[in-house]
């Protein structure tokens, strides 16, 4: 059963990286945010905590419903081209993704976790970490940065799930509304790139260097 | 109890600028309540430093010397810059360039900004250690794209991108040293007084892996090379008073973390490891803002820079780990907090003046603001580390040590880089300061409260630089204090 979740987290991180237009990309983290709400569930049943599933359902609202949501409303209002613009084509991308996964299994063999389910699951949060980089890296337009970031603490999400059964519970609750109210600031300078460039390709915001 | 105080009072402030609508009295109101946290800090450091460390709210807040020396600086640093925003905030509202409500948004940011700072150094718990760290940068976001031109949303939108990026690998690296920890048998706390005590048996390889993580993420908001990217943008861009915060003291509440890890690391690891990684990052900073300090244009840029520069001194004072150098490194710490500061207000009053950042096109400070050119002039000789000022102790401490340790080539790099930025602090300066003013500009005034700030930070400086000469002994004391290394 883990096993099939965790394969099915990897795969919507390759379907994020061969996306070429935002809704794409946007449904494939809400998908790929739901594998990570089953997850949570089944460790919550398997170890009985109440706090995972407390978790569980706080990645269903936030990470399934409000944050997608709110990124595809603000796709449609500012009304740029939904092209991502790849600096790295997709087949390319996905050459690069899968590399990177090979580097996170040599990485987490490294570290000593076993060869149980446990090696496998840090592999996935270590890939999903790294192609997050990776997506915010080989993208112009600006939300990518977001939902990069995103990704990011998704992996970050899941390898704390399987290393000493996660951190502290507030410590989870107040990373979790950290990283809520930066997707909201973040939302916030979009519009204002927006409203000032006429545009949202990073690559163009040039004006600052030396 | 000083430290609720010191946190409260902020959070306080937050609130009350909510209410009050007119910014001018605000202001003043602003200053005094930082004025007390000024006290109970001097208060809480003192007891401390003589009667060991305090814990409350079931150990959720832990200070030692170390927190409570950075309690300190911050509150420093954020005294003056409320004096200095009197005025400067006062100035923008007459001159139309911002109206009265958004001068009241300045000020509850302001204040949750300090707030969030002053939490840092105060929380036991790594995570929570994480969080307010992240929350400085989402807060001061705002204050970098304050002014919503094109130049400063663009660095708030690195700043925000950047720094979240590298805070996010910091966040990897604090979760490795909690499974570290718990592999050697303890709970699933995050606390870093239990983490440090049981640090000797703890996983040797994950710590390793772990404290690369934690150097590269805090290192980006430490604006340590080549993860500093963002540091000139955002600093060049934002309102005066707080790019003087955001370089004297939001660099080194990320220098804190990196310390809070880096005494679990000695423990569980060895010094050298340490040693190396932060030697090696402080000597990249330095070359690389060596190279830009050099070349630069912009008056804030160069600044900046500088404090890149600086940030690589203090992480070598802490990476040769003599008591010598890391007394030295302690001290650059708070006079670095402190020069930085009125250099900035300098600059401040300098842009808002002559309404440009090219240093080609500022000429004749001296003579359009004597009081503002002369402070500007001592500060330059202070940053640069010239005698009798302060800096100068510091980094002379760093150095013997450096040179009594045997490591010859740090020393001799430290002490080329340092010569070279002299060379063009004088240069740039020296162009900047003296010659004519250009045609058609008014001569603009100075207001007292920033003159107050000016006079308190030099003050600091000057007097610290003297008096460091004899008290020597007990500031070794207390280093040995803190880095029993």
């Amino acid at each position: 059963m883990r096993e099939l979740i965790l394969f099915g987290v990897l795969a919507t991180t390759y379907l994020m990286v061969i996306a070429k237009r935002a809704p794409a990309l946007i449904r494939s983290f809400r998908y790929q945010s739901f594998f990570l709400f089953l997850i949570t569930l089944v460790a919550g049943y398997t170890e009985k905590q109440i706090n995972l599933y407390f978790i569980a359902l706080l990645i269903l609202i936030l990470k399934v419903f409000i944050i997608p949501h709110g990124l595809n409303l603000i796709t449609k209002k500012i009304n740029v081209e939904e092209n991502l613009g790849l600096f790295v084509n997709a087949q390319l991308s996905l050459i690069v993704a899968l590399a990177l996964t090979y580097c996170s299994r040599v990485f987490s063999e490294t570290l000593g976790f076993g060869m149980d389910y446990r090696l496998a699951a840090i592999t996935v949060a270590f890939s999903v970490i790294f192609i997050g980089a990776f997506l915010m890296i080989s993208r112009m337009k600006a939300f990518t940065q977001v939902i990069g970031l995103l990704v990011m603490e998704n992996g970050i999400f899941l390898f704390a799930s399987f290393v000493s059964g996660g951190m502290p519970f507030f410590v989870e609750i107040a990373v979790f509304l950290d990283v809520f109210v930066s997707v909201i600031i973040m939302g916030l300078f979009i519009y204002r790139v927006n409203k000032l460039f006429t545009h949202i390709d990073v690559n163009k915001l040039s004006s600052l260097k030396g | 109890m000083q430290i609720f105080f010191i946190l409260g009072i902020p959070g306080l402030l937050a609130l009350t600028a909510l209410l009050v609508k007119k910014q001018r009295i605000f202001g003043i109101l602003n200053s005094i309540g930082y004025l007390v946290v000024l006290c109970e800090s001097a208060l809480l450091l003192k007891k401390v430093v003589l009667s060991g460390g305090v814990k409350l709210c079931g150990d959720f807040i832990h200070l030692d010397t170390l927190s409570a020396f950075f309690i300190f600086v911050i509150s420093v640093v954020a005294f003056a810059a409320t004096l200095y925003s009197v005025g400067y905030i006062r100035k923008d509202v007459e001159t139309g360039i911002i109206s009265e409500k958004k001068a009241m948004v300045y000020y509850v940011l302001f204040n949750l900004f300090c707030c969030s700072m002053l939490f840092v150094p105060a929380v036991n718990n790594l995570g929570i250690l994480w969080v307010a760290i992240e929350m400085t940068t989402l807060i001061s976001t705002f204050l970098v794209g304050f002014y919503s031109s094109k130049e400063s949303v663009e660095a708030a939108w690195k700043y925000i991108i950047i720094c979240s990026v590298g805070i996010i690998f910091a966040l990897l690296g604090t979760i490795l040293f909690s499974y570290a920890f718990s592999l050697s048998g303890g709970t699933s706390s995050l606390n870093w007084s239990s983490m440090v005590a049981s640090a000797a048996n703890m996983d040797k390889n994950i710590l390793k892996v772990a404290f690369i993580f934690i150097l590269v993420g805090y290192g980006t908001k430490a604006g340590l090379a080549p993860m500093h990217t963002w540091l000139p943008d955002a600093h060049s861009q934002a309102v005066s008073p707080i790019s003087a915060l955001l370089s004297g003291v939001l660099l080194k509440t990320a220098i804190y973390a990196i310390l809070r890890f880096g005494t679990i690391i000695i423990k569980g690891v060895g010094f050298a490891y340490f040693a190396h990684l932060m030697i090696l990052f402080g000597m990249i900073s330095l070359a690389i803002s060596c190279g830009f300090i050099l070349v630069q244009k912009d008056l804030k840029r160069l600044l900046a820079y500088s404090s890149i520069e600086h940030m690589g001194i203090i992480c070598i004072g802490f990476g040769l780990g003599a008591p010598l150098a890391v007394a030295g490194a302690l001290l650059h710490v708070f006079n670095h907090a402190v020069v930085k500061s009125l250099m900035f207000f300098g600059a401040g009053n300098v842009v808002s003046a002559y309404k440009k950042h090219n240093m080609n096109a500022i000429k004749g400070i001296i003579k359009a603001m004597p009081f503002t050119g002369v402070m500007l002039l001592l500060g330059m000789f202070a940053l640069t580390g010239f005698p009798p000022f302060s800096i100068f102790i510091s980094e002379m401490l760093i150095i013997i040590s450096a040179f009594s340790n045997g490591s010859y080539l740090i020393a001799s790099l430290l002490l080329l880089f340092l010569a070279v930025i002299f060379g063009a602090f004088i240069y740039h300066f020296g162009e900047m300061l003296f010659g004519n003013i250009p045609k058609g500009m008014a001569p603009a005034g100075e207001p007292l409260s920033g003159k107050i700030a000016f006079l308190f930070l030099f003050f600091q400086i000057c007097v610290l630089g003297i008096v460091l000469l004899f008290i020597k002994k007990d500031l070794l004391w207390i280093a040995q204090n803190l880095f029993q290394a």
